[in-house]
């Protein structure tokens, strides 16, 4: 069993334990894109984390989006907010957090406040 | 004097004046600039001045700014209550938050306001799709060529509206492409060197934070066709603040958002809406008047916050 979770411990990427009070001052700068409620340049955040990417109804998401299959989680999202072009060419956003702390607090946020 | 301080060069330390929201007055003397605060000297009486207003992202209601439809009236006002008419208006762009049909008709009803003629020029938030750039063109886009690009010619002065939000490049730089370049190198070609020329586009057209896409990656070629004039101004939007350089004979000024600020490059862990103390909004955001004295070739930049 201790072996077993051992294992689980190493098949699973490392990532920097997240702060989602400091993320919720990293979001900031998010907001010029996105919102937790509503649709705005970008799709809403309420329930990103666990969420099939591209699979809201009412948003109109570039085709390298739409139908991507995957869902958001930790390792997506820090591939995602790392260098979104570099992730999936062709979708339409730009913006990118260079500092691996940054990226876990923010997707702590999403995680933990924007269920 | 500390270290950090001793390391300051003077064009520095006044743009750190600017950014901490302190009214300066601009002139541009033989491309040496000398800041004055506002209050105690004014631009040339003669020739004209002329309003630049950016970054009105109507539509934009989050605890940055709850109501970007009010700063932008504020804005309004503040340009109608100028002691000089200015002679008309520029808009660097991100008129509107999303793009939507009711957002650019408000911002136009707003902005309408003030009863000059406005020359504007496209933000990425304004232009998202073949749709939205229609519709901003419908509106906006007097005079613009199918890219939503332009000239216009005042009292001497010969002013080009350029479209930098389509094609975006890596970390959302601005592109201007071929074809606007093209039509640049056109446009300026047979024009006199002694034409005074003011450039303005949303993104800056200057190299200004790579990393947060603020910058033009085509940029230099545009910026090299001004090298032969003799007074060039480049005015911006898009960083939310002020900045300002100069070199040789180019004078680069980015505008303050009527909106909300964003953080100084490097403060933060990146660029986006940055939430200022209640109360302290207004100090943040403001219009520029920039005045053209037809015999000594500077332009006078007075940047003005809404709130001192």
């Amino acid at each position: 069993m201790r072996s077993a979770a051992l294992l689980l411990l190493l098949a699973s990427p490392a990532f920097a334990a997240g702060d989602p009070e400091r993320g919720a001052q990293v979001y900031e700068g998010c907001q010029d894109c996105h919102s937790i409620d509503k649709n705005d340049v970008g799709p809403r955040h309420r329930g990103v984390f666990g969420r099939k990417a591209g699979s809201l109804a009412d948003y109109d998401y570039s085709p390298a989006l739409h139908g991507a299959g995957f869902v958001w989680d930790e390792a997506t999202l820090d591939k995602w907010l790392t260098d979104p072009q570099a992730f999936l060419p062709g979708v339409r956003m730009f913006y990118h957090l260079g500092q691996a702390q940054d990226r876990a607090d923010v997707i702590a946020f999403l995680r933990e406040r924007a269920k | 004097m500390d270290e950090t301080r001793a390391k300051l060069d003077r064009r520095q330390v006044l743009e750190c004046m600017v950014w901490a929201g302190a009214g300066v007055v601009w002139t541009l003397s033989g491309g040496v600039p000398t800041s004055r605060l506002i209050g105690e000297a004014k631009a040339e009486e003669s020739g004209f001045s002329f309003v630049q207003i950016s970054d009105s992202h109507v539509g934009f209601a989050k605890p940055a700014n709850p109501d970007a439809r009010a700063t932008l009236k504020e804005a309004i006002a503040k340009v109608k209550a100028l002691p000089q008419r200015p002679a008309f208006m520029l808009h660097t762009g991100d008129v509107a938050h999303l793009a939507k049909p009711q957002e650019f008709d408000d911002a136009h009803e707003i902005i309408g306001e003030a009863g000059l003629d406005v020359h504007y020029a496209p933000g990425e938030h304004d232009i998202v799709d073949p749709i939205t750039k229609a519709a901003y063109l419908e509106r906006f886009g007097r005079g613009a060529t199918g890219g939503g690009w332009y000239a216009f010619d005042h009292m001497g002065v010969h002013f080009v509206s350029l479209n930098n939000v389509v094609d975006l490049g890596k970390n959302g730089l601005g592109s201007l492409g071929p074809e606007q370049l093209a039509w640049l190198e056109n446009d300026l070609g047979g024009r006199s060197a002694s034409t005074p020329i003011v450039l303005f586009a949303h993104i800056p057209l200057w190299m200004i934070a790579p990393d947060w896409g603020w910058g033009t990656q085509d940029g230099a070629q545009a910026l090299s066709m001004l090298k032969r004039f003799g007074s060039a101004t480049v005015l911006n939007g898009h960083i939310h603040q002020l900045m300002q350089k100069v070199e040789g004979n180019v004078t680069f000024h980015t505008a303050r958002s009527t909106a909300f600020p964003q953080p100084a490059p490097g403060t933060a862990p990146g660029p986006g809406p940055k939430l200022v103390p209640a109360g302290e909004l207004r100090k943040y955001l403001g219009v520029a008047e920039v005045a053209y004295a037809p015999k000594a070739s500077p332009l006078a930049i007075t940047d003005e916050a809404l709130q001192a």
